[in-house]
């Protein structure tokens, strides 16, 4: 193998790489990543058997081949040289020379037929979205994904394509986010988990559009020249509609940045894992706040659109927190009943065609 | 079956005396006894008001003709043994002729049997007076009705405890011989509801590992390490299951001897010994253990209700010991290690030995020390109230621990003159009691402190210790005030055995006190809808799991559970908030941990059941290095 090619988009592509490739493993092969030359191209892989990354660099190809090299390693020389472009070259086993400017690195790298062979799903119908309307899609319920191991089914969100309606559930027992986007042509199909990592790596990707396609086992999310491709997460996914009360009859709006940061504020003085505060509603007002018998009270007013009955609930500030910072509104409604009832949150005019985030009360 | 005749006195003085009937779970391990020694195949219990208005059992056994079924109510009727030296070895679960007579005189019976079907009969008894005799049509096999049990002894009735914690102990009586017979197919249901619904399936290990799926969930089946049946002599046999380290659901623990549920202390005690000896853990798994033998090598006539055994050959429980070290060992994979956890008192606070003046300090630590300030050669700023003299005086020569002489000899290292002998005079605060000279002799990879103590070398667990000692505090603190209590938004579903539905339903109230939401649905299936803040889903489930699988009366009691509960909340918090491994500590943060390690109330081992501190006595290097 012998290539030529730029350094800065060579090190573009290697970037993304890492989120992918395992840090800690028993198996080495998954901390490196596979180069290959052909045509004009240099193809570059990374997988850690549940989600695979590939991509591609334009490359002068002198000789085609290819190796496995360690990740991390590759990427702080690439990131470390200063000249514009790189030449790679194999011309001993599983060492993978690197000329960039004056340096020589000689890299040990692994037999490339060690490098596990990736999922394929080219076949079937794409569905073409917006990437970036995908992305924040993403970034509203990112943070409702469970990562405890044990519920490996909740370690995932919920991708729904409903007729002309695209869905993105997560929940983790505690609370649920969901949002909708509208999307023309959809044929009604059945949802499909992605797991946790497969959508914390495509919140890093950048472009236009999202090419998406769905295999027997696995999903291919393909922007620009990247594609990632995941395992589907197997498991049952909670009847969410169900889940979303439809009860809540107090309704009170509020500004978003003064209720985040008066959360932020009270929310400093709980415990470090018993992270309850209280929210007190009455007549153009919410109190919140939190005592600790290690530390001290807080207590701070915020004031509010609500004409009703008084009303009191605990609620974990990060839950609330959370949602808060994934919306992009200036105002939200919450939707309350009592204080074993849901907390159902939503933003006041959104772009979104829905976006709900419903969090379970804690009784202090 | 051979002919029922009465028993002569000799015999029934022999017999241990004593109550049979004493709740309405010990008339339904009576009549299902019998319907197993019918050789039933089929075994169908109803009940009502958890058995005190009315119990049925009705089996597809040998069924009795006309005369047994009357003669089968007198006391001491029986047809399993005749002679005296038949006692000597009973193959049957009955012997006594006793339980029909005793469960008559108590309550109204109704016996419906038939050696031949259709030509049956039907006896009524009410309070041990036979009222009525007639032919009746029924199927080969016997139905046994007790209605109103205790009506003719109102200080019994009393004694009885609601109908759903007698209901629970039924299930559990149930459970036991479904275990046991895993060939017999068993049905139990109460008002209606069917708790227990168990397919006859293999008499052999695969057998008895679906019969546990069937009654306690199929997860339960699926996580035992099977016990090698060992064949001790020709025909004593042990076999069975343990749980696997880490399954949880621990506490299930059933001991069967020739197939008779037996409670016995000795097998337990071995067993519980055994698991810590061999995972140096207080978490005992679940145990269903087979023990076979001829009759003659067991006898079954120590207890009223059967439930003890002794057996002839006294070293026979060393060999079930041996065989439950071997898979408990197999269960966790790994080989015993030639340290083991100190024996005998720790908690003495130490003396600190040596400090700046001894060989074994690394430079390292004492610049590290004077850094912070500190005095060498004086131990941190300890309140010391003043020792005693005589421990001053004495603690150089400090008697020799319970384990050091444990090979009878003096230990040479002990006396070894490497090591300076000169204890620190500085016994720290805490309890009374004699201070015992300690030496720090340095940390390994940052993560262990290693002690030279009056009778061997310690190894210490920096991050077990300091959990142990968070647990303690956080224990204290949290018995104050309610903990909170996070709502789930679609409850977890636990699908349990029926007597462990029960259970939990029982606990409700005190469980809604420590932060759990717990509501029964239908059949066995139990939703789990809210759970104290500071756990995890998973923590919060398993907790839940393991109170339902425990047996004991005093938990329910709201207290006691709310102390069980908190120890396990504080587990599971202090176990993320201690020192980790790899984190260098200076000589007076060690000397801090290990001195309020020595305090703590269990020292040796963390709230998981790990150990915090291992011992490498002085007898056992001795023995390593050629030396004895
Ligand atoms: N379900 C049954 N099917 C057939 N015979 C039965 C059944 N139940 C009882 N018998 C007969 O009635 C007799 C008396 O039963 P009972 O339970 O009183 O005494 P036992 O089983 O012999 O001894 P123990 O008092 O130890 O239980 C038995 O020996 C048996 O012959
Ligand atoms: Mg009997």
């Amino acid at each position: 193998m012998e290539v030529r090619l730029n350094r800065v988009e060579f090190m573009t592509e290697l970037v993304p790489m890492q989120g992918v490739v395992e840090r800690r493993t028993t198996i080495p092969v998954l901390s490196h990543i596979l180069l290959r030359a052909v045509g004009s191209t240099l193809q570059i892989a990374a997988t850690d058997l549940e989600v695979s990354l590939t991509s591609w660099c334009q490359a002068e190809v002198q000789e085609e081949g290819a190796v496995t090299i360690q990740a991390k390693k590759l990427l702080e020389i690439v990131r470390a040289s200063s000249s514009d472009d790189i030449t790679l070259r194999i011309d001993q086993p599983e060492v993978l020379t690197l000329l960039a400017g004056k340096s020589v690195f000689r890299i040990r790298g692994l037999p490339e037929d060690d490098f596990p062979s990736l999922a394929n799903v080219d076949e079937g119908q794409a569905l073409r979205v917006p990437f970036p309307s995908f992305r924040s899609m993403v970034s509203k319920i990112f943070f409702a994904i469970s990562s405890e191991e044990s519920r490996f089914q909740l370690n995932g969100a919920l991708l729904e394509l409903q007729n002309d309606l695209l869905a993105l559930v997560a929940t983790d027992g505690h609370r649920l986010a969901l949002v909708e986007m509208r999307h023309e042509g959809l044929e009604e199909e059945e949802g499909v988990l992605v797991p946790r990592k497969a959508l914390q790596e495509l919140q890093r990707f950048e472009g236009e559009d999202l090419e998406f396609r769905r295999g027997p086992h696995h999903l291919s999310f393909i922007v620009g020249r990247r594609q990632l491709i995941c395992r589907i997460l197997e498991g049952t996914f909670p009847d969410y509609e169900r889940v979303i009360s439809k009860e809540n009859d107090k309704v009170v709006k509020v500004d978003r940045k003064s209720l985040d940061a008066a959360i932020k504020r009270v929310g400093l003085l709980t415990g470090e894992r018993t992270r309850a505060i209280r929210m007190e509603l009455s007549e153009g007002q919410l109190v919140f706040s939190a005592a600790n018998p290690d530390l001290g009270e807080a207590r701070e007013e915020v004031e509010c659109d609500y004409e009703g009955e008084a009303l009191s609930l605990g609620v974990n500030p990060d839950y609330l927190g959370q949602f808060l910072s994934a919306c992009d509104t200036e105002r939200v409604r919450l939707e309350l009943k009592d204080e074993n009832a849901q907390c159902i949150a939503y933003p006041v005019d959104g772009h979104d065609k829905r976006y709900v985030c419903v969090i379970m009360p804690i009784r202090l | 079956m051979t002919q029922i005749h009465i028993l002569d006195e000799h015999l029934i003085s022999q017999i241990a005396a004593g109550e049979v009937v004493e709740r309405p779970a010990s008339v339904i391990k009576e009549l299902v006894e019998n319907a197993i020694d019918a050789a039933a195949k089929d075994v169908r219990v109803e009940l009502e008001v958890g058995g005190k208005r009315r119990i049925v059992v009705a089996d597809d056994g040998s069924g009795m003709d006309g005369d047994d079924a009357l003669l089968a109510f007198d006391r001491h009727a029986t047809s399993k043994i005749a002679a005296f030296d038949d006692l000597e070895q009973v193959a049957t679960l009955g012997f006594r002729g006793e339980a029909l007579a005793s469960i008559a005189a108590v309550s109204r019976v109704e016996l419906r049997t038939a050696v031949t079907p259709g030509d049956g009969h039907l006896v009524r008894i009410e309070g041990g007076r036979v009222r009525s005799v007639e032919p009746a049509s029924h199927p080969r096999g016997t139905r046994l009705e007790v209605a109103s049990l205790f009506f003719n002894v109102p200080a019994r009735r009393k004694f009885t405890k609601r109908p759903q914690t007698e209901l629970r102990r039924s299930m559990e009586v149930v459970q036991g011989y479904a275990l046991a017979h895993p060939e017999v197919r068993f049905q139990v249901d109460h008002e209606g509801r069917t708790l227990l619904e168990a397919a006859p399936v293999e008499d052999d290990g695969e057998g008895v590992r679906q019969r546990i799926g069937q009654i306690f969930g199929r997860d339960a089946g699926r996580q035992l390490q099977e016990i090698p049946i060992e064949f001790v002599g020709e025909e004593e046999a042990i076999s069975g299951f343990v749980g696997r380290q880490g399954a949880g659901r621990g506490r299930r623990s059933f001991v069967f001897v020739n197939r008779r549920l037996v409670r016995d202390r000795q097998i337990m005690a071995r067993f519980y010994r055994a698991v810590r000896d061999t995972w140096k853990s207080e978490d005992y798994p679940s145990l269903y253990l087979f023990v076979d033998l001829p009759p003659q090598e067991v006898d079954v006539n120590v207890h009223p209700q059967k439930s003890e055994v002794r057996f002839r050959d006294p070293y026979f429980v060393d060999r079930i010991e041996d065989a439950l070290r071997v898979t408990l060992e197999l269960a966790r994979g790994e080989e015993a290690a030639p340290l083991r956890l100190p024996q005998g008192p720790l908690p003495v606070v130490p003396a600190w030995e040596g400090l700046g003046g001894a060989g074994g300090m690394g430079s390292t630590v004492g610049s590290q020390r004077d850094a912070f300030g500190g005095r060498p050669g004086a131990p941190p700023e300890y309140d010391a109230s003043p020792p005693a003299p005589s421990e001053i005086a004495e603690g150089g020569a400090a008697q020799p621990w319970p384990s050091a002489g444990r090979e009878g000899a003096p230990s040479q290292i002990a006396h070894a003159s490497v090591v300076p002998p000169k204890p620190a005079m500085v016994p720290l605060s805490g309890r009374s009691g004699e201070a015992r000279p300690f030496r720090i002799l340095g940390q390994y990879k940052g993560t262990m402190i290693l002690l030279e103590g009056p009778d061997g070398l310690y190894l210490i667990d920096q991050h077990v210790a300091h959990e142990r000692l968070l647990y303690e505090r956080l224990r204290r603190n949290m018995a104050q005030s309610r903990p909170a209590s996070q709502q789930l938004l679609h409850p977890i579903l636990l699908e349990l055995a029926g007597s462990e539905a029960m259970r939990l339903e029982e606990l409700g109230p005190a469980l809604e006190e420590c932060g759990f939401g717990v509501d029964r649905l239908s059949g066995n299936t139990v939703a789990l809808r809210a759970l104290p803040v500071v756990l995890s889903v998973e923590a919060g489930e398993a907790i839940v799991q393991r109170l339902a699988t425990e047996d004991g009366e005093e938990v329910s009691d709201v207290t006691h559970l709310r102390r069980r509960l908190l120890d396990d909340l504080a587990a599971d918090m202090s176990c993320k908030g201690a020192i980790k491994m790899h984190h260098p500590l200076t000589m007076e943060e060690m000397q801090q941990l290990v001195t309020e390690l020595f305090q703590a109330e269990q020292p040796y081992a963390c709230p998981h059941g790990r150990p915090v501190v291992l011992q490498m006595t002085d007898v056992e290097l001795e023995r390593r290095f050629g030396r004895r």
